[in-house]
């Protein structure tokens, strides 16, 4: 098993060096950040004066090595923009994206169960194909529009929750219902097509012939076995959110990575949007390695499968 | 429950699951989305970008400002919306079409000579697909518009160029177990080639599941190409496409709710109609296939 | 299931109940919303965009104005300012006992240093290459006076060290910099203003506080201020009807709906005009636009009035003059003659294009991107590239982000291409400082005008203190740019700002990137 965990992580960490390559070459593709923060009237003089106080001038070999070497121990060098330390900018950016990540992620759970379940008991029924509407709707609007709309209604209208930022625990609720109705339909399929499987195994068959209470067959009995994917999907999920939540972090104004990287982008800011991938990045691989592992240990199978 | 019951119920849900009435009302809505996207031209309606600033913002017909001239209103520009709706639909249908056969045709093909070749091959081909993986889709397409400029090009490139990494990995997974069978085996001592064993053998057994990925897909594909327009990277105006059509819309959701509201609609439809197919597509050529 | 659903409905209501509607802002809190923040630096020297709206609560100005941008002796640190008989010697006279937030007392020496930070290698200020080639030496002959020497008279001086500009003119600790370096002072700022920083969350916000008492407002209003960075337009004002937000910019397509709900709305007049010009070759124009005829012809095509009333709601009125702020035009007596405007003539715009022989018109590339103050700016290129369509100009839209078009714009890659800029007005000394950039040919990348005869009497405004031959020399500019149709003006807009229904007067003044929320503050 353990050789099994070194073999995964050197192989995200190879997944990670090709990013970084290819994450340097695509933000200094983007232009010339001294646009952005030179004046109208910077003379070729003042660019180059910027330039060399930047480190802009450096051939792009030195650049990248300096970069990939220093982010190793995590610095990511300073934002061109904010002129500060970007490891700074993600330390207070990460845990709000990480935070609303798991709200989103709880949302998408309360709301996944009930509907998976229903779906899967009344299987081909009405209360099926409505479950999954329901669970699908939420993958078939824009999320920036189903935002903007709870902002000017739920929030603005009926003034029922804040509007954006990250202030109380009520902010928390627009934002996290909007990026977790988007994964509903995912989860709900898992768990629908993971409770159908065991209702119609005999281990179901045997418990309702011992005259076990039909909720309790389905609650405690079908849920626990179906749970199993759902819980492995759950981190991948969570990835997702994490990743995925830029529209949603710019219609709430939420100070999430999402919101840094897309300013970072507008701005050429080169450092920001290298940290911001390859965190992300990390987070991605982290997950994945978490659940290849978890895979690992319920079905042995696997570790020489790959 | 009692379980003299118990027959009924178990059974109940059996037969209705193996008559899988087909989902009419999704095909019908791709259907006629798809025929109003090919039969634009021909059902001679306005210019999609003929503007009339006294005109804009000209509710729908049955408002009272409305009027038959433009049935869903007009725009800001005072375009008319169900021209442009009509027209936006060739857009918005052709990006999710061109970026999942796109990105499907290359995640198919690294899936299957990975899975195939195995080794040192698969393991190469495999990280890229991790580091493809884990670039989020929406910022590579935000990079791309602002170092190239926003097109349709570019928006079916930076969608694919992400999206064929699931198909990669989908596909090599089934191929891993399809090669431990015996047909394959077979074949290989039947002196049949990688190519032919590729093709003949590998490809056919993997239709299934791509059939259900692509279908999944089209409707997530047409969702974030509406995102990137929210931020700027999507299809760029003047053309109709959908999701900027709602993206400029969201300023006047109270003023004017139609000009976000008709295309949103749109979307709404024929994203809602491809996931469905898709989820019946799936539970019927392959209940096994669980992710996405 | 149904424990289930139980649970989530009430935890669902434990959060509603938790987020009880509005709460009551405290009277001693202010928070401005804002839809950018430019550059996030606190550090004066760094900000390239002049956008000062938190900085001009944090420091004080060598010379302050009052909220119409007129000159003021009561509003910055300077009491009194006075030219040598041949201009070329400035004296500052400063006031006494003004302390920086650490407590140590501003003088002289604060002030010279402030203005080298600002015109060294590393400023990336609005104006610190004028400055820099302008200065010759700064002397400190006592701690509240000041002397700054130049290389040539000019009369522009307290103007480019006041408010009304760019951040040059902004007093800094020399002591506290000096001690705890640049990147100290940038995190934590140290001024004289009335309000000391408390925190910055990039991309968030910024929180102030008040200091006890200000020689300028008095014992401030509001304990705090916070500026929120919401760049959602539906999302700050739903802010501001829940009271989370008491002054926000907003859009001018949402006046009329937040006024007839009761809240107050504060129109900046003729807050900048929208204005669009051809990218230049590196050698200047190049054909089609090089013919005076076709500039005249796409001025004629483009309908000011509909625009005004269509895409800016109305708040806007048509243009004249390529780059002519009309605060300036008061300055130095230009008038705007009827005649000098812009008829909406199809007709005569083709009829001129065929005489360019381009009756079969040509194709035009427009770049279409959206800018801080101007959230209409890719609808307005739609709008304008439909109107030259319609007399047979191919207009390609080409949609950017704003630095790439200004890579196009100064690389010079894109000659005759459309691209377009709020610029805000201000009075004739800022007009020259705009005419200085953009209009003329020795400062380059910026161009967007060259010609000879306006680069001339550029030129001899910066050397001449007469100001009756300024005048005379700034309105031949303004009359050759509109008589050579040399750019697009489009229309003056006025920008509108909400605020809470019991926030009370506020003027947000006319000045450019500044709010004036010192002066909601005063009691």
């Amino acid at each position: 098993m353990l050789r099994f965990v070194v073999f995964r992580l050197l192989q995200s960490l190879v997944a990670l060096a090709i990013l970084s390559v290819v994450v340097f070459i695509l933000a200094r593709a983007t232009g010339d950040p001294l646009h952005m923060i030179l004046p109208m009237n910077a003379s070729e003089e003042d660019y180059a004066n910027a330039r060399q106080y930047l480190g802009l001038d450096r051939p792009y070999v030195e650049q990248y090595l300096s970069f990939v070497g220093r982010a190793v121990i995590g610095d990511f060098g300073n934002s061109i923009r904010a002129r500060r330390p970007v490891i700074e900018l993600l330390q207070a950016r990460l845990p709000y994206s990480l935070k609303l990540a798991a709200f989103a992620m709880v949302v998408s759970l309360a709301l996944a169960f009930p509907l998976g379940v229903m779906a899967a008991v009344h299987k081909g029924t009405g209360v099926d194909r409505a479950a999954q509407i329901v669970a699908i709707l939420g993958q078939s609007l824009p999320t920036f529009w189903v935002s903007i709309v709870l902002v000017e209604f739920v929030a603005g209208r009926l003034q029922w929750l804040p509007a954006g930022g990250a202030d109380s625990l009520a902010s928390y609720v627009l934002p996290g219902f909007t990026l977790g109705w988007f994964v509903v339909a995912g989860m709900m399929r898992l768990l629908r097509s993971g409770m159908l499987e065991v209702l119609d195994s005999e281990y179901v068959k045997l418990a309702r012939l011992k005259g076990v209470a039909e909720h309790r067959v389905v609650w405690v009995h079908a849920l626990k076995n179906a749970l199993i994917p759902v819980v492995t999907f759950a981190g991948i999920y969570f990835a997702i959110l994490v990743t995925t939540a830029i529209v949603v972090e710019t219609v709430f104004a939420w100070p999430g990575l999402g919101r840094l990287a897309y300013d970072g982008i507008t701005s050429r800011d080169f450092p920001v949007i290298q940290a911001v991938v390859l965190t992300t990045a990390a987070i991605v691989a982290a997950v994945n390695l978490g659940v290849d592992c978890l895979y690992a240990l319920i079905d042995p199978r696997i570790r020489y499968g790959r | 429950m009692s379980v003299v019951v118990l027959p009924e119920t178990a059974a109940a849900p059996v037969p209705a699951a193996r008559r899988r009435r087909w989902p009419v009302v999704s095909i019908g809505i791709i259907v006629v989305f798809v025929l109003v996207a090919l039969l634009a031209p021909l059902l001679s309606l306005a210019d999609p970008y003929e503007q009339a600033l006294r005109l804009r913002f000209r509710p729908p017909v049955w408002e009272d400002r409305g009027s038959w001239a433009h049935p869903l209103g007009t725009d800001r520009l005072g375009r008319d919306l169900l021209t442009r709706i009509v027209w936006g639909s060739r857009v918005s249908l052709a990006v999710g079409a061109c970026a999942v056969l796109l990105a499907s045709t290359i995640g198919a093909a690294v899936g299957l000579v990975a899975g195939y070749y195995g080794g040192r091959v698969d393991a190469t081909l495999m990280r890229v697909t991790d580091a493809t993986l884990s670039f989020p889709v929406i910022l590579l397409a935000l990079i791309l518009a602002v170092t190239v400029g926003p097109s349709f090009g570019n928006v079916v490139i930076a969608i694919s160029v992400i999206l064929w990494a699931r198909y990669a990995r989908v596909v090599r997974g089934q191929v891993l177990t399809l090669m431990t069978l015996d047909f394959i085996a077979q074949a290989r001592i039947a002196g049949a080639g990688a190519w032919r064993i590729i093709t003949r053998h590998l490809l056919p057994n993997t239709l299934n599941t791509l059939v259900v990925l692509i279908t999944l897909q089209v409707g997530y594909v047409i969702i974030v190409e509406a995102s990137l327009s929210f931020l700027g990277a999507g299809i760029p105006p003047p053309t109709p496409a959908w999701g900027s059509m709602i993206a400029e819309g969201r300023d006047f959701v109270t003023s004017a709710w139609w000009v976000s509201f008709f295309p949103g609609l749109a979307i709404l439809l024929v994203v809602l109609a491809f996931n469905l197919l898709g989820d019946w597509l799936r539970d019927t050529l392959d209940p096994k296939l669980r992710q996405l | 299931m149904k424990t289930t659903t139980r649970i989530i409905m009430l935890s669902l209501l434990a959060l509603a109940a938790a987020a009880s509607p509005a709460r009551a802002q405290s009277k001693s809190e202010l928070t401005v919303a804002l839809s950018s923040f430019s550059a996030e630096t606190l550090d004066p020297a760094l900000q390239g965009h002049n956008v000062k709206y938190y900085l001009s609560l944090m420091f004080d100005y060598l010379v302050g104005v009052t909220p119409d941008g007129q000159p003021s002796q009561a509003g910055g640190l300077a009491t009194k300012w006075e030219p040598s008989a041949d201009h070329k010697r400035w004296t500052f006279h400063l006031r006494k006992g003004v302390k920086f937030h650490d407590g140590t007392e501003m003088t002289s020496e604060d002030v010279k240093f402030s203005l080298q930070r600002a015109t060294s290698k590393r400023s990336t200020t609005g104006y610190a290459g004028p400055l820099r080639t302008l200065i010759a030496d700064i002397e400190t002959p006592a701690p509240d006076r000041i002397v700054i020497v130049l290389k040539e008279p000019t009369l522009i001086i307290p103007t480019y060290l006041s408010r009304s500009l760019s951040t040059e003119g902004m007093v800094l600790p020399k002591k506290y910099i000096e001690a705890n370096g640049d990147d100290v002072f940038a995190r934590k700022p140290v001024g004289t203003g009335p309000y000391k920083f408390v925190e910055q969350a990039v991309g968030s916000h910024i929180k102030l506080t008040a200091v006890d008492n200000h020689w300028r407002i008095g014992v401030p209003k509001y304990k705090n201020v916070t500026f929120r960075l919401v760049s959602e337009e539906t999302t700050r004002i739903a802010l501001l009807r829940r009271g989370e937000v008491d002054v926000a910019d907003i859009s001018r397509e949402r006046v009329k709906e937040l006024e007839k709900e009761g809240f107050p709305i504060h129109m900046r007049k003729e807050e900048a005009i929208i204005h669009a010009w051809w990218i230049l070759g590196p050698e200047g124009r190049t054909p089609p636009t090089k013919d005076k005829r076709v500039r005249e012809a796409l001025n004629l095509a483009i309908d000011r009035n509909e625009i005004a009333q269509s895409i800016f709601g109305g708040y806007a009125e048509p243009a004249v003059i390529p780059m002519g702020l009309t605060w300036a035009f008061k300055d130095v007596g230009f008038k705007v003659t009827p005649d000098m405007a812009y008829a909406y003539d199809p007709a005569r715009a083709k009829k001129l294009l065929a005489e360019a022989g381009l009756a079969s018109g040509f194709t035009l590339d427009v770049y279409a991107f959206q800018l801080p103050g101007f959230a209409e700016g890719k609808a307005f290129a739609e709008a304008i590239a439909g109107y030259w369509e319609k007399i047979g100009v191919k207009s390609k839209l080409i949609p950017v982000d704003y630095p790439a078009f200004r890579k196009m714009w100064v690389d010079r890659k894109a000659p005759g291409a459309v691209g377009y800029y709020n610029i805000a007005n201000r009075d004739w000394i800022g007009a020259y400082a705009l005419l200085e950039k953009q209009g003329y040919t020795p400062s380059k990348l910026n161009d967007t005008v060259n010609d000879p005869e306006i680069d001339g009497m550029i030129a001899q405004v910066m050397r001449q203190t007469d100001r009756e031959k300024i005048n005379a020399l700034m309105r031949n500019i303004f009359t050759r740019l509109r008589s050579e149709h040399h750019g697009l003006p489009v229309v003056y807009v006025h920008s509108p700002y909400a605020t809470s229904k019991t926030l009370g007067k506020y003027n947000p003044g006319t000045v450019m990137y500044d709010l004036f929320i010192d002066e909601l503050a005063r009691r």
